[in-house]
């Protein structure tokens, strides 16, 4: 299994090869991208914050998630943090199982998780300005439904 | 009590530094610290609500009572992908 969080370029190869098993028959391999527009809103770049540490266990957790919900064979997570120009791949999840349908339903279910607990946060600096994007408020904490964290 | 608190993304970027020193009074709650940022941080009142705390890398309710040296992490709504 593999999970990082890194400043660099984030290679799909090695991540493919540590979750391919010799009983896989499927591997599903999802590109988060950063994109060009948002809100009608011209993207210029990204910027990806981290706590480090607690991202991996993080996603580790949803790693074990997968693995209790999905009979998959191997599960790995890369997000990449700083500066992404548009094109760049801010994260890549790739599962493998013996078939393709749980192969695709659990990357689905990886991804829909990430998002909601992995402690990763993305800015968009666009034209006129730049703003810390609200995602998730992860559960176990906190009240009040959030008010915008733009600047 | 002294809580070493670390800051992230638009909490980071209004205070200025990756993390602060908080003084809260023994048996102060997550709540109680979000309060303590809030005074000694004003541009971040707006965002309390929203600050989900975690310690020793895990998600804590605000009703958690905080513990002299606690690894306390103050989490905005999260946004990775």
């Amino acid at each position: 299994m593999m999970f990082e969080i890194t400043a660099e370029p984030l290679d799909p190869g090695p991540l493919v090869a540590a979750v391919r098993r010799d009983e896989s028959g499927a591997v599903a391999l999802f590109y988060g991208v950063a994109r060009n527009e948002n809100l009608g809103r011209k993207v210029l770049w990204l910027e990806y914050d981290a706590y480090p540490e607690m991202a991996i266990k993080k996603m580790r957790e949803v790693a074990d998630e997968v693995r209790a919900k999905f009979p998959v064979t191997g599960v790995g997570i890369l997000h990449r943090t700083g500066r992404l120009e548009i094109g760049e791949t801010s994260l890549l999840v790739a599962v493998s199982s013996g078939h393709r349908k749980e192969a695709f339903e659990a990357c689905h279910f990886a991804v829909d998780r990430i998002k909601q607990i992995v402690p990763v946060w993305k800015k968009e600096v666009f034209e006129g300005g730049e703003e810390w994007i609200e995602g998730h408020m992860p559960e176990a904490g906190a009240e009040g439904t959030g008010t915008g964290i733009a600047d | 009590m002294n809580v070493n608190v670390r800051l992230f993304a638009g909490l980071h970027q209004m205070v200025g530094k990756r993390e602060i020193i908080l003084d809260i009074r023994e048996g102060a709650t997550v709540r109680q610290l979000r309060e303590r940022l809030g005074e000694e941080y004003p541009v971040t009142q707006a965002f309390l609500p929203t600050l989900v705390c975690a310690v020793g890398e895990e998600y804590v309710p605000g009703d958690y009572v905080l513990q002299e040296g606690d690894m306390v992490a103050l989490i905005p709504p999260v946004s990775g992908g």
